[in-house]
């Protein structure tokens, strides 16, 4: 771990020239674009030339490439980006709906993480069972299945008939803590906050869990089939190791590319879920690039995807940490 | 070998592998005593089954594996039991305790994410030889004794810190830590260079004086068992063909099988001007031939070795070959 420092260091330095190159390939995307965001942005069709010619100067829409580039980077360094459809500051607009986003990233994630994984090694032990296969078609389901259309039968039968659901509407705790509302209302130990947080959330979360959990399910059978037929899982049984301690050895060689894909998954989920948010009505990041796209609303559809980016190189930090530490043979 | 004591003992033992192609009869009806202090080598081509005997004495076979019948006795306690009757946690206790592997690939068989001496020390802890500080220090010595320069810090190494050879001595001292009565050694130095090999040799060798260790070793190299074993067995296609003392083995080979075997390889003991391979290929042991597995390829078959396997016979005290060769000699000696 002696080189855990330097690492370190040398990651933020590639760091900025990444999040950089994201920003001016994002940036260009949107340059190139063949539309006239002034005029959407004044009000469309039956916008007045002059509006739209103001509306050109005020954001440097009349200037070359890379003066607007130039401008854009400034404004986003002085955190004076303001979204010219709702006027709101985006980084304010990002804070508020972040919170949102990642509560429903984890509240998904952990039933996949909680279901996945399991379902993953039971299919593994039982291998070309019934339960294999069972594990097998769900995978299929959850990658081939329309997210809004499993969000419409959920909805018909957990709050139409059922009634167990709220759609409206997203309670949060008397204070910020941590910032995920769920977690601080437990902490609070506010209950019917929290009864109502999950009252709002579970079924959003659970479609998200859905569509994703047979896939690792899936991936951490296979990774298992690998390392249980690897020698040195049966030199461990020659040494006469009892089952636990064969497991041990089994699932932390599992561990490492499990891990890759579970954080690449929650990365995914923090970067929002447009359809399933959209459904839902959850005010949080999807909807924001719903809106973002279907208004033409270029500051903030730059900025969505420089958050994207944002997060998988986070992620990407994250998890090479996490090798170092459980792989001898990685050294950062 | 004037007490011979028999530790182990395997009986018609039939092993079958489920593939989807069909059912492969790897081990067919393998009989084998193994006497206590000896070196016991089984030579054959890949895939005649010589690991997967050696790996069913403690029913190590995996799916889609399976023990279909035998026996396999094994002294313990002055009292013979049938490992393949023996419960789930009553075999586990003898695997790596009393019955311990060597396998040939150093660099698979240790776990990678974990430093030597724990899988050294781990060995002995399973089986409550010691504690984990305790098991440590000997870690420390078993290196010693498998002559791993600098033991103190290479029990804290990873395997991938360390050279082929020195995984193989790992491996070693994993096999003897608990100081076992049979030591299985699954071609222990066909993945390490030829220089390692003969040092690896050595040290087995010594070790195995110095505590009286029985050992099963399995290669296919004529050179080794010459130097190292007391008695040979030859496997071929899933049956045991012939098995002799040593010197017998290479001044007297009675199986055609092992005539062919000595003439295709350099025989350590005689000059061969020309190596002759044996002709035609490996059977296919979804189907294998009817009789004797060896007939199709043997210059001497006769009509009787298609239709009939054959017999075991002993030819002089503790050489014994199956083949109708044989059988027809005897015979005709019971005749005149």
């Amino acid at each position: 771990m002696a080189g855990m420092g330097r690492y370190l260091v040398r990651r933020a330095i590639t760091f900025i020239p990444t999040v950089f190159g994201v920003l001016f390939i994002t940036f260009t995307i949107a340059f190139l674009m063949p539309a006239n965001p002034a005029r959407v942005w004044a009000g469309g069709q039956k916008a007045s030339p002059e509006v739209v010619q103001r509306i050109r100067r005020m954001y440097h829409l009349d200037e070359p490439f890379w003066s607007q580039f130039y401008y854009f980077t400034k404004a986003i360094l002085t955190n004076s980006i303001y979204s010219p459809v709702t006027h709101n500051l985006v980084s304010e607009e990002f804070m508020r709906r972040i919170p949102i986003t990642l509560n429903l990233a984890i509240m998904a994630m952990f039933m996949i993480v909680v279901m996945g994984i399991p379902m993953g090694i039971i299919a593994a032990l039982k291998k070309d069972t019934a339960i294999d296969n069972a594990v097998r078609v769900l995978a299929l389901i959850g990658y081939s299945t329309p997210s809004f259309w499993i969000a419409f039968i959920f909805m018909w039968v957990f709050y139409n008939e059922l009634g167990w659901m709220t759609l409206v509407g997203l309670p949060r705790p008397s204070q910020m803590i941590t910032g995920i509302y769920l977690v601080d209302a437990l902490l609070l130990g506010e209950w019917k906050t929290f009864i109502d947080i999950n009252r709002r959330l579970l079924l959003p979360a659970f479609i998200l869990a859905f569509i994703s959990v047979g896939g690792l399910a899936r991936y951490v059978r296979n990774t298992m089939l690998d390392v249980l037929s690897a020698d040195f899982i049966l030199f461990a049984q020659a040494k006469g190791l009892p089952p636990f301690r064969l497991w041990r050895h089994a699932l932390k060689n599992s561990l490492i590319p499990v891990i890759t894909v579970v954080f690449f998954m929650f990365g995914g989920l923090m970067s929002g879920a447009i359809i399933t948010e959209t459904v839902f009505g959850i005010p949080g990041l999807g909807v924001l690039y719903y809106s973002a796209i279907a208004n033409l609303d270029i500051p903030v559809i730059v900025l969505s995807t420089l958050y994207a980016g944002l997060i998988i190189v986070v992620i990407s930090l994250i998890v090479d940490i996490l090798y170092a530490l459980i792989d001898p043979r990685v050294r950062l | 070998m004037s007490n011979k004591e028999i530790i182990l003992s395997i009986r018609d033992l039939y092993v079958n592998f489920y593939t989807y192609a069909g059912v492969v009869k790897a081990i067919n009806g393998v009989n084998l005593d193994i006497y206590k202090g000896e070196v016991f080598g089984l030579v054959g081509e890949t895939g005649c089954g010589k690991s997967v005997t050696s790996r069913a004495i403690t029913r190590l076979i995996p799916p889609p594996g399976r023990i279909e019948k035998g026996e396999i006795l094994y002294k313990r306690n002055s009292e013979y039991v049938d490992l393949l009757k023996l419960p789930e946690d009553e075999i586990r206790k003898i695997r790596g305790d009393e019955i311990s592997y060597i396998f040939q690939d150093p660099t698979s068989s240790l776990d990678p994410l974990y430093t030597s001496g724990y899988q050294i020390a781990e060995t002995m802890v399973v089986h409550d030889r010691a504690e984990w500080n305790e098991a440590w220090k000997k870690a420390v010595e078993l290196l010693k004794e498998t002559l791993i320069p600098d033991p103190e810090s290479r029990v804290k190494n990873y395997p991938h810190e360390m050279s082929g050879g020195m995984r193989q001595r790992i491996v070693i001292s994993i096999a003897l830590s608990n100081d076992p009565k049979l030591l299985i050694a699954d071609e222990p130095t066909t993945n390490v260079d030829v220089t390692v090999q003969a040092e690896l040799m050595d040290l087995l060798r010594e070790l195995q004086r110095k505590k009286g260790t029985t050992i099963l070793l399995i290669t296919h190299h004529m050179g080794l068992i010459a130097e190292m074993t007391d008695r040979v067995g030859v496997m071929y296609a899933g049956n045991l063909v012939e098995i002799a003392p040593v010197d017998e083995i290479f001044a007297e080979p009675l199986h055609p099988y092992t005539k062919g075997l000595l003439a295709a390889v350099p025989n350590p003991l005689q000059k061969i001007d020309k190596l002759v391979p044996i002709k035609g290929s490996v059977p296919n042991l979804i189907y294998p031939p009817s009789g004797c597995r060896f007939h199709p390829r043997c210059p001497f078959a006769m009509p009787i070795c298609k239709e009939k396997r054959p017999p075991r016979i002993e030819i002089k005290p503790g050489h014994y070959v199956e083949c109708w060769l044989y059988a027809e000699e005897v015979k005709k000696k019971g005749e005149s």
